[in-house]
């Protein structure tokens, strides 16, 4: 009983610290963000002593521009925007503001934030993120300050997870190469070797180079030199490795971007024979309905709320069926008096491209448009020390996706037997009843459809503006020429397949040489196989 | 008098020509009159073409100047007459463009060119028809034309600054990364040479090296194509390179690529505070166009910021804005208009351009750029600029963090820099 008693008192007593500490923090930082001079410096050097993770959000959202600040009857008061409306920063009450072109943005300077920094990042030590603790860890053992290597001890020794200690490991080392006595700097590098460290390396390289300086006892020299290359070999074997999985991440990446432009091509020409030039102006659709949808999200829910973070997910289903219902417009007006010829059917396309190219000038200005990548794509992932950020991993499944979404339609719909065979033989689907002319409007349609969804992953990574769709009309038909014209799964390979030769390429020649040789590849390859991958065996003579 | 001083001197040229010139004197005569109050002027911009994006906003701003300055009694009682040509992105086209406004037009002075090469292949045209050319944005020196006044921001009015404004910040790594043709590749190597000579070692340089056969350095920094869209490997490059957390990076990559480069930088968790890019063809006319989410606490290098608190940059401003509204001008944007440092060099070239001729009496080249050479101070909206011998500015140099709203927040001032073409070698 007595016992259960004092274990209350003292989560009485520890809640009740934590709460004084959490208004502490909170006054501190009302106070930093409102006076200057002194008084702040003060106030920074106080707030040092705290690690609260209140500090980080707060911060953050300073550093941000949340944060807003207004005097009321002489008294200067700092807010900050959240999703449930104005949180006063000294104690975070909800304060509800009529004028709110009182509000002015309070920002940071350059000065403050270097001296929040490493507060904020002390803080994250004791994170609950294991990730945020590895990032800080690392931060703290990078900077080789002497003064970090007694918190790094003490909290490494609390410290439970096993890939989080790895880091603290890491981070200890990498000080003592600046700090330790002889002995600690050979076991350091030891140590680094080990856990093959790759942000060690320069460190190792660096203490190697000013070994005499470094050590005060010359006679090791040769035995740290020994050690370094042990140590450096072994990280740099690592290094290899990694860069090889990278590279390959890369390529599927760059590859799933690349099946994603030339997917709707593979349609449009692969299947149906038009030369399509304006499906780069398809692809520009989908990244202006993006960007419309954007628009209307944020003038509806506001750009803090959840609402609009999920904009993106909306803006895929709006742009697809935009970009159909010009194709099918298109197909109704221009390319259905084209089947036969598909060299007129270039020109006119073309012609098309220039049309839409100036329309969208005229429409959303010939500047760029700002599409923001939504917070939840922004971050990256680490896999085993090789990073894959979220958006291009989004690309990559959304690629998939319309491949299987496709290949469902084609091969498993009724909609899909009919353009298989209208695209064999338009002449005999028809005599079997087929509507040709229907089919044909939706099969163009939907090429264009896919087109534009490309256009909605594009915006997540480049620019969208009049002639986005430019830069990869080339890319588009070389994937369809390559994986052989009339074939999605050869469109699919080679578009990987350049992907990854592309990116194996580029760390060795460079990124301008590197196209070259693989446009060179590309040739090379023509020539031994003309039809591509995958040709179709074809008893008629036209072919 | 002056123009037919100056058609003797270019009869000797050519048959062509002469025809040429007499015919057009002949068709001249009876307008002649008339045409005594005023003077041309040309503006030799891309109107169209990609470049259209930033040069058009150079125009508008030139048209402005000339209004404003024929309001208050034009130069020297003469009203400017504006004599607007397209150089449609296309660097033949400005050759010729040139010479029409030269040979044809017979322009006193001409204000035009964005991209180093467009000038260089006008650069002829003026030395052969002894014009005279201001030319308003940053480039990479190691040239200095006889009929050509750089109002622009030499390197070292933009890069060394910058450069020396990331030394002081304590960073010891600099990765360079640029687009592949002449400014990037200049300015890097110029760089490079900057960098070692404040004791940066070679191996904390990042981008690569090449060296031709001798072992000199021909190209330093990495080098990606115009409207190149894949910056992943790259930045994986640069996340290793920052790993020890005192990187920082110089971007010279030009127009839509940024977009895909910022993107990419924010998507690999890189941020302004663990490594800043501190980008050189980047001002507040292009930052209406790129994600600004993924820009902000990144670092800029101009010699004027649209922030800048002074009266003049107010009333510059004020009074552009509100031209905007009134002018008649086809194709102008009149919504949603920032200022750039390019536009006020071009505002300020005409203003020197006014005052020399004040100061000479005349309209003659030679006359006018000797007056140049002595010395025109103005005081521009970015700040006091004085006209050098060697035919660049002395001018006020700021380094600015950009804001989300596109803006930049002023860090560190450079009072006074002398303008210098010529760096290669002297450090």
């Amino acid at each position: 009983m007595l016992r259960f008693f004092k274990g209350f008192t003292l989560l009485f007593f520890l809640t009740s610290i934590l709460y004084a500490e959490e208004s502490k923090v909170r006054g501190l930082l009302e106070l930093i963000m409102t006076s200057s001079g002194n008084e702040q410096k003060e106030s920074l050097v106080e707030l040092s002593n705290y690690s609260d993770p209140q500090i980080k959000t707060i911060v953050e959202a300073w550093r941000k521009g949340d944060v807003y600040s207004f005097t009321n009857n002489g008294e200067s008061i700092v807010v900050q925007q959240t999703n449930s409306g104005f949180e006063r920063i000294k104690d975070g009450e909800i304060l509800i503001i009529e004028d709110q072109s009182s509000l002015k943005k309070n920002r940071p300077s350059r000065r403050i934030r270097k001296s929040l920094k490493k507060i904020v990042d002390t803080a994250d030590l004791i994170a609950l993120d294991p990730k945020v603790r590895k990032e800080a860890v690392l931060k703290l053992g990078l900077s080789q300050n002497l003064s970090y290597l007694e918190d790094l001890r003490r909290i490494f020794k609390n410290e439970l997870d096993p890939s989080v200690q790895k880091v603290f490991r890491e981070s200890i080392a990498i000080c003592l190469l600046a700090h330790g006595s002889d002995q600690e700097k050979l076991s350091a590098i030891e140590e680094l070797g080990i856990l093959k460290s790759v942000t060690a390396i320069n460190f190792i390289e660096k203490i190697v180079k000013n070994a005499s300086e470094s050590l005060s006892d010359i006679s090791l020299e040769p035995l740290l030199k020994d050690k370094a290359e042990v140590a450096i070999l072994k990280i740099k074997n690592h290094q290899s490795i990694l860069d090889f999985f990278g590279n390959l991440f890369r390529g599927f990446s760059l590859g799933s971007v690349l099946l994603i432009v030339s997917f709707g091509l593979a349609i449009t020409f692969g299947l149906m024979g038009i030369i399509n030039m304006a499906h780069g102006e398809f692809i520009a659709i989908g990244g202006y309905s993006c960007y419309v949808v954007q628009n209307l999200f944020a003038s509806w829910f506001g750009t803090h709320s959840v609402g609009f973070e999920l904009y993106f997910l909306a803006a895929i289903p709006v742009s697809f069926v935009v970009a159909c219902l010009f194709g099918f417009l298109l197909e109704k007006s221009f390319i259905r008096f084209l089947y036969k010829r598909p060299l007129e059917s270039l020109l006119a396309t073309w012609g098309v491209s220039m049309i839409m190219q100036q329309s969208f000038r005229l429409v959303f200005g010939a500047a760029n448009v700002q599409v923001n990548t939504p917070d939840w794509l922004i971050k990256s992932a680490d896999f085993y020390g090789v990073a894959m950020s979220y958006s291009r991993i989004f690309v990559v499944g959304f690629a998939l996706m319309v491949i299987l979404m496709t290949w469902l339609l084609l091969s498993k719909t009724h909609l899909g037997l009919h353009i298989r065979a209208v695209m064999q033989n338009r002449k005999m689907a028809s005599s079997l009843g087929i509507p040709v002319s229907k089919v044909n409007a939706m099969t163009f349609a939907f090429g264009c459809g896919l087109a534009s969804l490309a256009g909605c992953a594009l915006s997540l990574i480049g620019n969208v503006g009049p002639s986005m769709g430019q830069a990869y009309l080339v890319d588009s038909f070389m994937v369809v020429v390559i994986g052989s014209v009339g074939n999605l799964l050869g469109a699919g390979i080679s578009s990987f397949g350049i992907g990854i030769f592309d990116q194996y390429l580029q760390p060795v020649l460079g990124p301008v040489m590197g196209k070259i040789t693989v446009f060179f590849i590309i040739i090379l390859f023509l020539q031994w196989k003309p039809g591509g991958l995958f040709p179709t065996k074809s008893r008629s003579l036209e072919d | 008098m002056n123009i037919t001083m100056s058609v003797l001197k270019l009869t000797k040229q050519s048959s062509f020509i002469k025809k040429f010139l007499l015919a057009s004197l002949f068709f001249a005569f009876p307008f002649m009159a008339s045409a005594s109050d005023k003077v041309k002027v040309g503006i030799l911009h891309s109107l169209s073409g990609t470049m259209a994006i930033s040069e058009t906003s150079l125009r508008d701003v030139l048209l402005f100047t000339f209004d404003e300055i024929n309001k208050n009694g034009g130069v020297l009682g003469k009203q400017i007459e504006p004599v607007v040509v397209d150089g449609a992105s296309n660097w033949p086209l400005f050759a010729e463009k040139a010479e029409q406004l030269l040979a044809q037009d017979k322009v006193a002075a001409t204000f035009g060119c964005w991209t180093s090469v467009s000038r260089k292949s006008v650069l002829p045209v003026y030395e052969k028809y002894n014009g005279l050319l201001f030319y308003p944005v940053q480039y990479e020196g190691e040239e200095m034309s006889p009929n050509i006044f750089y109002t622009a921001e030499a390197v070292n009015q933009q890069a060394i600054p910058a450069v020396d404004f990331l030394l002081d910040e304590g960073y010891k790594k600099f990765y360079l990364l640029g687009t592949d043709y002449v400014y990037p590749q200049t300015t890097n190597l110029v760089l490079l040479e900057y960098l070692l000579s404040k004791g940066i070692s070679i191996e904390n340089i990042g981008g690569g090296l090449r060296k031709d056969s001798d072992g000199n350095v021909i190209s330093a920094g990495k080098y990606t194509p115009f409207s190149h869209t894949d910056y992943q490997q790259i930045v994986s490059e640069i996340k290793k390179f920052a790993a020890s957390g005192d990187a920082c990076v110089i971007n010279t990559v030009n127009g839509d690529s940024n977009v895909s480069l910022f993107k990419e930088i924010a998507a690999s968790g890189l941020t302004a505070d663990d490594c800043p890019i501190v980008s050189y063809s980047l001002s507040e006319d292009e930052f209406r166009s790129l994600p600004a989410k993924d820009l902000v606490g990144h670092l800029g290098c101009w010699t004027y910021f649209m922030s800048l608190d002074t009266p003049e940059n107010e009333k510059f401003m004020s009074d552009f804005q509100a031209w905007l509204k009134t002018a008649e001008v086809p194709g102008l944007v009149k919504e949603g208009r920032v200022t750039c440092s390019p536009m006020v060099l071009s505002y300020n070239g005409v203003y020197l351009w006014k005052k020399a001729v004040e100061k000479a009496g005349s309209f003659d080249v030679d006359k006018v750029t000797a007056a140049l050479k002595d010395g025109i101070i103005h005081e521009g909206p970015g700040g006091r600029v004085i006209s050098q011998r060697n035919h660049h500015l002395t001018k006020n140099v700021y380094i600015g963090e950009i804001l989300e709203d596109g803006q930049f927040s002023i860090l560190k001032s450079y009072n006074n820099v002398h303008g210098e073409p010529f760096l290669k070698g002297k450090f």
